[in-house]
């Protein structure tokens, strides 16, 4: 056996559900890519399609009456590395955590994690794999280290063995303060790291984690990215699913983007980034002026706009040199007679690469962010 | 790895669960005893008149509680069921190397030895109030109720992890239990209804335990009833064990 420099290997993974099971769960499953679809797109977060944390509540509908959850994922995830998985609710990351971690029969295709086939020797792979879920699973009876001694000794482990293991991990993941207290008296970033400390306990391979971060005020947050980057310098491998972008950015190596069962990108954030070719300008249009129908054709039309995305108000697009275009976009704005309230220049995000590939914005639906949506319905229509 | 380690440890982890919610235990041991003090002041009037024989209607009538129990506490680790799979402790669980088996069963022994203990309750205050004691038959008897506890407890189990949702499993359960009560002579004798009851009660598996346990009971270790009752409770036990094992391998909790 080689030294599996792969810890995780898929090659054209493939999950679907019959239609009536998917169908109480994805209501909003429908065909065709995103951009031909702008209706659906306006109503934003109220579609059920993308609530809930479930991977397997929406997919695609396809003939037979299943619906495809996953259609065809084949990534290589390294050892040592911290891979994302990035994608909205519902695009299939879940559904194939759960594969890769023998929690949910393989549809097609095949998966090998820590050196072993997945459908076929799932006890050798369950016994060099951590997953820590979206629920976590910690009993709420049961003091924090309690619940890691027991999770050590399902492994095979003596409890001798198990005990200095307890301590250390706590202490790793600052719990040995609380480790003596009951899980139910727990902050949410403090049984967090316990669900983090359950999946560790046995020393495994490499680590799943179902959008660690969900739920966690800001600073837990930051907090928990510390710890992840803290155990991949201890030599595990973690793979992660989120939907937060700034998460996927700043924790993962490489990630890979996934929408509608499909990855639509793969690589480091970097090189991810720097697919959407040089900066993002965002102009907002001074309002009641017709603004964005007079502004489209006229910064369309400029050599220099590599893509651009408008909405209520506002026109977001990229060129290759922001420092360049700026003036020139000003110039041409300013003899249209369209008038400019603001005007900022960032570097692209990966929302702009995830836009770019899908037509729509990961931040959809976010709140605090409402422009990105009615932006993304825009490029569609 | 060794089922019998993960059964071991699954089980005190459960039992533990258990003890240390003080509602389930106040509940757990009020309940059997709030069916001898409710239902056998009643009963002593019946005695002698109607369907029922004369004699101490406690050694007609605990019996019956007892078979009760068995059902009543085959019912509870579904809605545990729930609770976990609400929790992701049975996906923690499930992604551990531990026994599939062990993961069912470790919960269910728990629940069976909780059980025993409320058996022991209920025969002690019994005695206390004129219950004849034979303790040959009250063992047979534990372990044919404990054979249908671990039927229905298997069962629950299974069916809470196929409907995934409170509402449905708690709708299928309480559907069943009347029904599976009435027509199993617990509280009332069968004999008192008209034939059709007489046939379906004997597709009740419950129907077959409250019979044997009026036998048992009484000190008789050998009677048909007996000999009836494990005949169509080991099948039947290892039959749902089984299938509940394949949903807990393959649920898509």
């Amino acid at each position: 056996m080689t030294a599996v420099e792969n810890v995780i290997s898929t090659r054209d993974l493939r999950k679907s559900f019959p239609a009536k099971d998917a169908g109480r769960k994805s209501s909003g499953a429908r065909n065709g890519p995103a951009q031909k679809d702008p209706e659906r797109k306006g109503r934003g977060q109220k579609d059920p399609e993308r609530k809930g944390p479930d991977g397997q509540k929406e997919s695609r509908r396809s003939g037979g009456g299943r619906v495809e959850a996953v259609r065809g994922v084949s990534i290589d995830v390294r050892r040592g590395e911290v891979f994302g998985f990035l994608g909205p609710n519902g695009a299939g990351k879940t559904t194939t955590l759960r594969m890769l971690t023998t929690l949910l029969p393989i549809g097609s295709g095949t998966a090998t994690v820590a050196g072993f086939d997945v459908a076929r020797q799932p006890k050798q792979v369950r016994q060099r794999i951590g997953y820590v879920s979206q629920l976590g699973g910690a009993d709420e009876l049961a003091t924090g280290r309690e619940n890691l001694i027991l999770q050590g000794r399902l492994y095979g482990a003596s409890l001798a063995e198990v005990a200095p293991r307890a301590t250390e991990l706590a202490g790793l993941l600052d719990l040995s303060e609380f480790a003596g207290r009951r899980v139910s008296t727990y902050s949410g970033g403090q049984r967090r790291r316990l669900d983090i400390a359950l999946g560790m306990m046995h020393q495994p391979q490499v680590l799943f984690l179902d959008e660690p971060t969900t739920g966690l005020d800001p600073q837990s947050r930051a907090n928990l990215w510390d710890h992840i980057r803290a155990l991949r310098e201890r030599g595990t491998t973690v793979f992660l699913t989120t939907h937060y972008l700034d998460e996927a950015d700043v924790l993962c190596d490489r990630l890979m983007i996934m929408d509608h069962g499909q990855i639509v990108a793969q690589g480091t954030p970097r090189a991810l980034k720097q697919q959407v070719a040089g900066d993002a300008i965002v102009i907002s249009l001074r309002p009641g002026e017709h603004g964005t129908e007079n502004a489209v054709p006229v910064l369309a039309g400029q050599p220099y706009v590599r893509e651009l995305a408008a909405s209520d108000g506002q026109v977001r697009l990229y060129v290759d040199d922001g420092g360049t275009a700026l003036p020139q976009l000003i110039r041409v704005l300013d003899a249209g007679g369209i008038g400019i309230r603001s005007i900022s220049m960032s570097e692209p995000t990966l929302d702009d690469v995830f836009l770019r590939q899908t037509g729509r914005s990961l931040r959809e639906g976010a709140g605090d962010d409402g422009t990105a949506g009615s932006e993304a319905k825009e490029v569609a229509a | 790895m060794n089922t019998a380690w993960d059964v071991s440890l699954l089980f005190r982890r459960y039992l533990t669960q258990l003890l240390r919610n003080p509602v389930w235990v106040i509940v757990g041991f009020s309940t059997p005893i709030l069916y001898l003090a409710l239902f056998t002041p009643l009963l002593r009037h019946l005695a002698g008149s109607g369907g029922l024989p004369t004699g101490n209607v406690l050694d007609l009538f605990l019996p019956g509680i007892l078979s009760l129990l068995a059902f009543a506490s085959g019912i509870g680790p579904g809605f545990s069921t729930i609770f976990e799979l609400k929790a992701g402790v049975i996906e923690r669980f499930r992604v551990t190397p531990a026994s599939r088996f062990a993961i069912l069963i470790g919960p269910i022994l728990a629940s069976m030895l909780m059980m025993l203990v409320f058996d022991a309750v209920v025969v002690a205050v019994g005695a206390g109030f004129g219950f004849s004691v034979h303790w040959a038959g009250l063992a047979v008897l534990a372990v044919l109720a404990g054979l249908l506890m671990v039927t229905v407890a298997a069962w629950s189990i299974a069916t809470a992890l196929v409907t995934k949702e409170i509402s449905g499993f708690a709708a299928i359960a309480n559907g069943l239990n009347l029904p599976v009560l009435l027509l199993a002579g617990v509280l009332l004798p069968i004999s008192l209804g008209p034939a059709w009851m007489h046939v379906l009660a004997h597709v009740n598996p419950l129907y077959y335990l409250v019979q044997a346990s009026r036998v048992l009971a009484g000190g008789t270790l050998s009677g048909t009833a007996v000999w009836q009752a494990f005949a169509v409770l080991v099948p039947l036990c290892a039959l749902v064990l089984t299938w509940a094992t394949r949903v807990l391998r393959t649920a898509v909790a």
